[in-house]
């Protein structure tokens, strides 16, 4: 078991796989991730020697993921919610913001588009 | 760690600048207190810093409501402000009798 950035990962886990399971880091940010750190795509966590973990750890926690990057989706709704504005309106009646049609289909929109949305 | 542009530029051209519309300010600024809101249908025109704590009255098409200006919305459009389209409330929605207008 490795712990990264707080989170316990077995060792046969991918380092790639490991790191998208974090909210904000996709397939994009984490093969750049691999790159700075010179790990090859391949990498599991068991291969890391401490030193890259502790380094890893430091790039991750100067980055805005998981719940820091949460409250600021949430802020930026609701920001636009407090002004009055047309697109806070849609989101918190749970329909298209961009001006998609609504006259069919909006699943999409009323799952998604709520005030306190789920991240 | 990955530099995008802001998404503030994807918005409007620089070079066009804020879109402004003629709109008929007050004599007197701030207005006095009992001045009418400023009428009018410029729905498009940009919110300039100079229109703080004034009081439209922005068309919907159909009449026009009142808007104050406060600091979030310097930057956006007075029509954002004002909805045109009613809501519909499907559960109350009764369909109308036929051979009506």
């Amino acid at each position: 078991m490795v712990f990264l950035f707080s989170v316990n990962f077995p060792e046969r886990r991918m380092v790639k796989k490991a790191l998208q399971s974090f909210f904000g880091i996709g397939p994009n940010v984490s093969a750049r991730l691999l790159a700075k750190h010179h790990l090859h795509d391949t990498c599991r966590v068991g291969e890391l020697a401490n030193t890259q973990i502790l380094e890893i750890n430091a790039t991750l926690t100067e980055m805005k993921i998981e719940n820091d990057l949460r409250r600021q989706v949430l802020g930026n709704i609701a920001r636009l919610r407090d002004t009055g504005t047309y697109r806070g309106k849609r989101h918190a009646m749970g329909l298209p913001v961009r001006g998609q049609r609504t006259k069919n289909q909006t699943i999409t929109a009323w799952k998604l588009n709520k005030i306190d949305r789920k991240l | 760690m990955l530099i995008r542009p802001s998404p503030a530029l994807f918005k409007r051209s620089v070079w066009k600048g804020p879109n402004l519309l003629p709109i008929t300010f007050p004599a007197q600024m701030p207005p006095p207190p009992g001045t009418p809101p400023i009428k009018t249908r410029a729905r498009s025109a940009t919110i300039l810093p100079n229109f703080l704590g004034l009081r439209f009255a922005v068309h919907n098409g159909k009449i026009y409501e009142d808007v104050f200006i406060t600091e979030d919305m310097i930057g956006r459009k007075l029509g954002e402000f004002v909805l045109t389209r009613k809501n519909p409330n499907r559960r109350n929605y009764k369909p109308k009798p036929p051979g009506g207008k």
